[in-house]
C-alpha cells in the first residue's frame, strides 16, 4: 500500500529534483499535445527555442513580454509571502493603465509626463487593492474573492471610459482614446519594441522588494505575519497595517505594469481585453514559481515571457491554434502545484 | 470511380510539376486576423476567402496568424516579413496605425488594411460592404413583423454599424412606415453571453424579428429557439435555425483578394503605387451576397409570406418579394440605378442629411455618424 505522510523538512535536493521532474512532466504532456495536433514535439520545441533565444528579434519579443510579468510578479511574490493572495493584479494593471492614460491625455505634455504617469499608475493600482486589503485586515473577508471580483469591476470601468467620456475624437466611434502625445510615450530599445524604462523599473523593483523583505525590520514583520499571524499578534505587530501595505505594494506594482503597456505599446487606452493579454493572471504563475523571493522573479518572469513569446511563434510559424499556449501554461501550473504537494509529502511503501 | 481517381492523380502530378516550376516565382501573402479562425464571423470569413484565393491563384503561397490582439500586430508583421511575406493583409480596424507604421518600416512590402481610412504609398485599404444587403433585409423584416417592432443586436456604435442599421431601418420603413428598429449595443464583437442577453431582452420587449451585427451566431440561435425569424450576418448561419433564418448578409473577400493579388503580381500595385488604392466593393462586384447561406437569397419558407406582403413603390403596389428581387438584380448589375442612401434623406432628429437627387459617397458612408428615422435607442456620437 502506498501512504503519503507529511515531510516536515524537505531537503533542498528533493525540492529541486521534484520541481525539475514536474517541469519535465509538463513539457512531456505539452509535447504529447503537439504530437496529437500533428506537429512533432521536438520540432515544436526546436522552433520555440530557435525563434526566441536564437534570434535577436525573438529575444526582444521575450523581453517585451517579460516586462509586465516582472513588475506584477515581484509584487505578487511579496503578497503571497505575506499570505495575502492577491488574484486581482489584472484589474490593478487596468487601473494603472487608466490613470497613466489620464495623465497623458488630460495634463499638458512635458518632460515630467512619463514619471507622473508611472506615479499615477502606481497610486491607482495600489488604491484599487485597498478595499480588498481593508476588508481582509478589518473583518477577515477572504481577499481571493474580493480581489478577483474587483477585476471585472476594473474591466468594466475601463470599458466605460473608452466607450464613453474618454473616447477619442479621431477614432471614428471605435472604443479607444486618442493617441498619447509624444512626450507620454516610452522610448524603445534600438529598433526593437522593448520599452526599456519599464524593464529597468521591473528589475529595480524585484531587487528592492527582495531587500525590503529580507534586510529590513518591516520585511521581518511581513514575513512573520505571513508565516504565523498568531505569533505576529503575540509579538504585538500591527497586522492590519502590514496587510494594507502589502496590498498597496502589490497593487502599485501591477499599476506600474499597466502604465508600461499603454505608454510603451499601445500609446492609448483601449478595450480592457486588449490592454494586458492576461498578464495579471500569468504573473500568478511567475510569483508561484519564485517561492516567496521577489528577486527570483528575475528568473521566473523571463521563463514565462519565453513561453508566451514561444507560443506566439508556434501560432505564427507552425499555425497551431492560439489556445495552445493557454493549455501549455495551464499544464505548467497544474504540474507545479502537484509538485508543491509532492515536496511537502513523502511516499511510503508500507504493508 | 477508378477513372476519377486516375484523373485526380494526374491532376495532382501536374499540379506538383507546375508548382515545382513556379517555385521561384511564388508570391507570398500573409493574413493577420483579429479573431480565431474558428469563430463564425469576421476572421472565419477572411480565412475562407484566403483558402479560395489559394485555389484560384496557383502562384500564390499564404500564411495566416489568428487571434492577434490589437496592440500586437507589429511584432507579428516583423516575423512575417522576415519569413518572406511580400503582401500583408491586416484585417481589423484596430490594426490601422500599426499597419501604417509597418508600411513605413518595410517600404518594399505591400500592405492592405481592411475597413480603415489611412493609406500610404505601399498601403492600400479595402472593404466589402453590406449596406445594400441590409436595406433588402430591412424590406423583408418590415414585411414579417406583426408588432411593428424589429430588434437589432449591435456591436459598437461605429460608422459601419450606423450605416448598416440605418440602411436596415430605411428598408423596414419602406414597407411599414410606422415600424421601429430597436437597437441594443453589446460593445463586443465576440460575446455570445452579451448577444444572448440582448436578443432575449429585445424579444421580451415585443420585437418579433431580429437582425444583428456582431461576430457570433447567437442571435439567430436564440431567436430560432423562440420561433422568431432572424437574419444571418457574415457567414452561412442558415444551418443554426433552418426554419427561422429568413436571409442575411454573406461576404466574398476572395473577390477582392484575387483581384488585388493579381495586380500585385503583374506590377500594377507595386509598392509606391498604392496611395489611392481603396477597394469599396459591393453587390456589383459580387464581393457580397444576399442570403443565410450561399445560393439561397431567401429562405423558401418565407417566400409566400413575402409575396403576400405589399408595399408602395412610386405610387404602385408591389409585393415585397418582387421588390427585393428587382433591387437585388439592379444592384448586382454593372450599372446599378438604385442606392438605399439616395436623397432626400433626414436623420432621426429631422435634420436633412442628404439633399434630393444626391447619393452618399463612400467617404460619407465611411464617416456616417447620424442614423435614419425609425432607429430607437441610444446612439453614441450622434450629431445634434
Amino acid at each position: 500500500m502506498i501512504r503519503f505522510e507529511l515531510d516536515p523538512l524537505p531537503r533542498r535536493r528533493k525540492r529541486v529534483g521534484v520541481y525539475l521532474g514536474v517541469l519535465a512532466l509538463a513539457f512531456t504532456l505539452a509535447g504529447a499535445l503537439f504530437a496529437a495536433y500533428g506537429v512533432g514535439p521536438l520540432e515544436a520545441y526546436g522552433t520555440l527555442l530557435e525563434g526566441t533565444l536564437g534570434d535577436p528579434q525573438g529575444l526582444a519579443e521575450v523581453l517585451r513580454r517579460t516586462i509586465p510579468l516582472l513588475l506584477i510578479g515581484s509584487g505578487l511574490t511579496l503578497a503571497f509571502r505575506v499570505s495575502f493572495f492577491n488574484i486581482g493584479a489584472e484589474g490593478q494593471l487596468l487601473l494603472g493603465a487608466a490613470a497613466g492614460a489620464a495623465v497623458a491625455l488630460f495634463l499638458p505634455a512635458s518632460a515630467v509626463s512619463l514619471p507622473l504617469m508611472f506615479l499615477a499608475g502606481a497610486a491607482a493600482g495600489g488604491l484599487w487593492t485597498l478595499p480588498a486589503a481593508w476588508l481582509r485586515a478589518r473583518v477577515d473577508v477572504n481577499e481571493i474573492l474580493t480581489t478577483l471580483m474587483l477585476n471585472s469591476v476594473a474591466g468594466y470601468l475601463v470599458l466605460y471610459l473608452v466607450s464613453g467620456p474618454w473616447r477619442g475624437e479621431q477614432v471614428q466611434g471605435f472604443t479607444y482614446t486618442d493617441e498619447f502625445p509624444g512626450a507620454a510615450r516610452l522610448p524603445l530599445l534600438g529598433d526593437t519594441l522593448v520599452h526599456w524604462p519599464t524593464l529597468v523599473l521591473g528589475v529595480v523593483l524585484a531587487v528592492a522588494l527582495q531587500v525590503l523583505l529580507t534586510r529590513t525590520s518591516l520585511g521581518y514583520e511581513l514575513r512573520v505575519v505571513g508565516e504565523s499571524p498568531r505569533a505576529a499578534r503575540y509579538a504585538g505587530m500591527p497586522i492590519p497595517r502590514v496587510v494594507l501595505l502589502t496590498g498597496l505594494l502589490s497593487g502599485g506594482a501591477a499599476g506600474l505594469a499597466g502604465v508600461g503597456e499603454v505608454a510603451g505599446i499601445h500609446y492609448r487606452l483601449l478595450d480592457p481585453s486588449q490592454i494586458s493579454l492576461g498578464y495579471g493572471f500569468t504573473a500568478i504563475i511567475v510569483a508561484w514559481l519564485a517561492r516567496g523571493h521577489p528577486a527570483l522573479v528575475l528568473l521566473t518572469a523571463p521563463l514565462m515571457g519565453l513561453i508566451l513569446a514561444g507560443g506566439d511563434l508556434l501560432k505564427i510559424s507552425l499555425n497551431m491554434p492560439f489556445r495552445v499556449i493557454d493549455v501549455f501554461s495551464g499544464l505548467m501550473l497544474l504540474c507545479l502545484i502537484a509538485g508543491e504537494s509532492l515536496v511537502r509529502y513523502r511516499v511510503r511503501w508500507a504493508r | 470511380m477508378v477513372r476519377r481517381q486516375v484523373l485526380l492523380l494526374a491532376l495532382l502530378a501536374l499540379g506538383v510539376a507546375g508548382s515545382a516550376q513556379a517555385e521561384e516565382k511564388k508570391l507570398k501573402a500573409c493574413f493577420i486576423y483579429v479573431g480565431p479562425v474558428g469563430d463564425i464571423g469576421w476572421s472565419f470569413a477572411h480565412d475562407e476567402a484566403r483558402k479560395l484565393t489559394m485555389k484560384a491563384l496557383p502562384w500564390l503561397e499564404t500564411q495566416y496568424v489568428e487571434a492577434v490582439p490589437e496592440g500586437q500586430a507589429l511584432p507579428v508583421i516583423d516575423r512575417l516579413v522576415k519569413g518572406g511575406c511580400k503582401v500583408v493583409f491586416t484585417t481589423s480596424f484596430g490594426f490601422m496605425d500599426q499597419t501604417l507604421e509597418a508600411a513605413k518600416k518595410y517600404p518594399d512590402v505591400v500592405f492592405a488594411h481592411t475597413s480603415g481610412f489611412k493609406r500610404a504609398p505601399n498601403m492600400a485599404t479595402f472593404m466589402a460592404d453590406f449596406y445594400q444587403l441590409y436595406y433588402l433585409n430591412g424590406l423583408m423584416a418590415g414585411a414579417l413583423t406583426k408588432t411593428g417592432k424589429v430588434g437589432y443586436v449591435a456591436a459598437f456604435p461605429i460608422p459601419e454599424l450606423k450605416r448598416h442599421i440605418s440602411a436596415f431601418a430605411l428598408g423596414v420603413r419602406a414597407v411599414n412606415p410606422k415600424a421601429t428598429v430597436n437597437v441594443k449595443w453589446i460593445n463586443a464583437w465576440v460575446s455570445p453571453v452579451k448577444a444572448r442577453e440582448a436578443a432575449e431582452a429585445l424579444m421580451a420587449e415585443g420585437n418579433d424579428v431580429l437582425a444583428f451585427t456582431e461576430d457570433t451566431a447567437t442571435v439567430v440561435q436564440v431567436a430560432g429557439r423562440k420561433k422568431v425569424p432572424g437574419f444571418a450576418h457574415y457567414s452561412p448561419m442558415h444551418r443554426f435555425a433552418p426554419d427561422f433564418v429568413v436571409s442575411g448578409q454573406l461576404v466574398h473577400w476572395e473577390k477582392i483578394y484575387i483581384d488585388f493579388l493579381s495586380k500585385v503580381r503583374d506590377g500594377t500595385y507595386a509598392p509606391g503605387k498604392l496611395k489611392d488604392v481603396d477597394y469599396w466593393w459591393l453587390l456589383r462586384e459580387s464581393a457580397v451576397e444576399l442570403g443565410g447561406q450561399p445560393g439561397l437569397p431567401i429562405n423558401p419558407k418565407y417566400v409566400d409570406a413575402l409575396k403576400k406582403a405589399q408595399m408602395t413603390v412610386g405610387g404602385k403596389q408591389v409585393s415585397v418579394y418582387d421588390r427585393v428581387m428587382e433591387l437585388l438584380k439592379d444592384m448586382s448589375s454593372p450599372t446599378p440605378t438604385f442606392d438605399p442612401f439616395t436623397g432626400p434623406l433626414q436623420d432621426r432628429n429631422g435634420a436633412t442629411r442628404v439633399p434630393a437627387g444626391r447619393v452618399m459617397s463612400p467617404q460619407e458612408l465611411n464617416q456616417m455618424q447620424w442614423v435614419a428615422p425609425g432607429v430607437v435607442g441610444p446612439v453614441a456620437d450622434e450629431p445634434k
